[in-house]
């Protein structure tokens, strides 16, 4: 109803096809930050149902991980997400990849978990009254619908993750991937929502710092300064990392690894 | 992040958004038309009340004022300075029932329907092919983090505090200004991880 030119003109052909595989295929990939170069070199296309991603502090994974959303664009190479190359799919991408971050905190837009909910409804079009009845009858279909009017900030750690895991999920993205989602939960916490992971029919990338979560995963990149360092089996990769880190800390004090 | 919203279900949170908002802004246009004192008291009592209905966590509410003491004080010492202290009376009463009444929206009014509401408000942008909800969007997000931002500068002056023994200082504000510019840059990257401000339905 617009009697103005539209400013954008929205391609309504869909770009990406949520079906591709490889999901994720990177070619000489790399990022800078201000002048500081955080990824370089990566190639590799990523087509696993569980793929876990580690590396110490600073390696680049938080990066990484957002580069399959769009939240940040490569710099050089060439990366295609979902078929598509990832600058032209950066506005369809949220719809496809669903990204938990590492703290809740910054994650809750709004105050209360069933608008949290909702939110991702009415942004795919839904009007508000019908986002919030199908908010709730997704909270009741993962028995939370106890949280549904609570505050966020006053729910526990291990629900806040939750709760923003389904607010995520409740977009039904093809992929979910989450920037260490454990760590700011206790051990009971952590496992329950391992579990909940686990039993999902979503494909997933996860950063993690607690290597046991990543046992069951079908393959494991292993970042260090900017690319990778390693990338197989977990029963490959999660042993020589941590024999690397036993090695580094034995040897001496690396300020540069703390 | 913390939230100012009250959870219940009292007749104040029953109550559209729309007519709540509507009714803040005639009551502030009448207020501002009127400059005895006088008037504001039966004012102030009435807003008061009207957070006593929602029952001893309504009245905790009214805390909020205290961290505005410094501003109205300041307020009253130039009115007092000028010679027109009883003027800075009806200026600082006028503010207090002002800010109570917003404020008392802004904990019952869930951040949804208050979206909705400010929404008609920006429709003729969509005449010119703009998009309404994001302006909306922008002064929702604005209500419910601004309460946030008084939590990141206590948490400054309480890490400032046990260090220098001070409490205020103007040290604070470069801190201050990189932690809530992170913060938005947080509340950005959340929004645009799913979709943005303007949605992904149309695309
Ligand atoms: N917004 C940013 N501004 C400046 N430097 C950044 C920013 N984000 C990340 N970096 C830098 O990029 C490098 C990789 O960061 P990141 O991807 O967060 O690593 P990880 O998640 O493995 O700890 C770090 O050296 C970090 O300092
Ligand atoms: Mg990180």
């Amino acid at each position: 109803m617009a009697f103005w030119p539209k400013k954008k003109n929205h391609d309504r052909n869909r770009i990406c096809d949520p079906a591709a595989i490889p999901y994720a295929e990177f070619h000489g990939v790399g990022l800078s930050i201000g002048s500081r170069k955080v990824l370089s070199g990566l190639t590799l296309s990523l087509k696993e149902d569980r793929v876990g991603v580690i590396g110490l502090n600073g390696s680049g994974k938080s990066t990484f991980v957002r580069m399959l959303n769009g939240l940040r664009q490569p710099d050089c190479g060439s990366l295609k997400l979902f078929g598509a190359l990832a600058e032209a799919a950066a506005p369809e991408l949220p719809r496809h990849v669903g990204f938990v971050f590492q703290n809740p905190d910054h994650q809750a837009i709004f105050p209360t978990v069933e608008e949290e909910i909702a939110f991702g409804l009415t942004q795919l079009g839904v009007a508000r009254d019908e986002s919030r009845k199908r908010a709730l009858d997704f909270l009741t279909q993962h028995n939370c619908e106890a949280l549904a009017p609570l505050p966020i900030a006053e729910l526990s750690e291990g629900q806040k993750q939750l709760v923003c895991i389904l607010s995520v999920l409740v977009m039904e993205p093809r992929l979910l991937v989450l920037d260490e989602p454990m760590t700011s939960l206790d051990a009971l916490a952590s496992r329950r929502i391992g579990d909940k992971l686990r039993s999902l029919p979503q494909k997933i990338v996860m950063v993690s710092h607690d290597l046991s979560h990543l046992e069951g995963f079908d393959r494991v990149l292993w970042l260090e300064d900017g690319g990778i360092r390693m990338d197989g089996a977990p029963f490959e990769v999660l042993p020589a990392f941590r024999a690397d880190i036993d090695r580094r800390s034995g040897v001496k004090l690396e300020l540069a690894a703390l | 992040m913390i939230s100012m919203y009250l959870t219940g279900n009292s007749w104040l949170h029953r109550t559209p958004a729309g007519l709540k908002l509507l009714l803040v802004a005639v009551a502030s246009l009448l207020l501002f038309q009127v400059t005895s004192p006088w008037v504001f008291l039966p004012c102030l009592t009435v807003v008061v009340g009207l957070y006593a209905t929602l029952g001893r966590e309504g009245l905790a509410q009214l805390k909020l004022l205290r961290g505005l003491t410094v501003f109205f004080g300041i307020l009253l010492l130039l009115h007092w300075v000028s010679g027109t202290l009883l003027e800075g009376f009806a200026v600082i009463l006028r503010l207090i029932v002002l800010v109570l009444a917003a404020n008392l929206v802004s904990v019952t009014t869930r951040m949804d329907d208050m979206l909705e509401a400010v929404m008609p408000l920006f429709k003729p942008l969509e005449w010119f092919g703009y998009s309404a909800r994001k302006p909306a969007l922008g002064v929702a997000l604005v209500l419910r983090f601004a309460p946030h931002m008084m939590q990141i500068f206590s948490r400054l002056r309480e890490a400032y505090q046990s260090r220098s023994g001070s409490r205020n200082s103007w040290r604070l504000l470069p801190p201050l200004a990189i932690q809530c510019l992170r913060m938005s840059d947080n509340v950005a990257d959340a929004l645009r991880a799913r979709g943005g401000s303007e949605g992904l339905s149309d695309r």
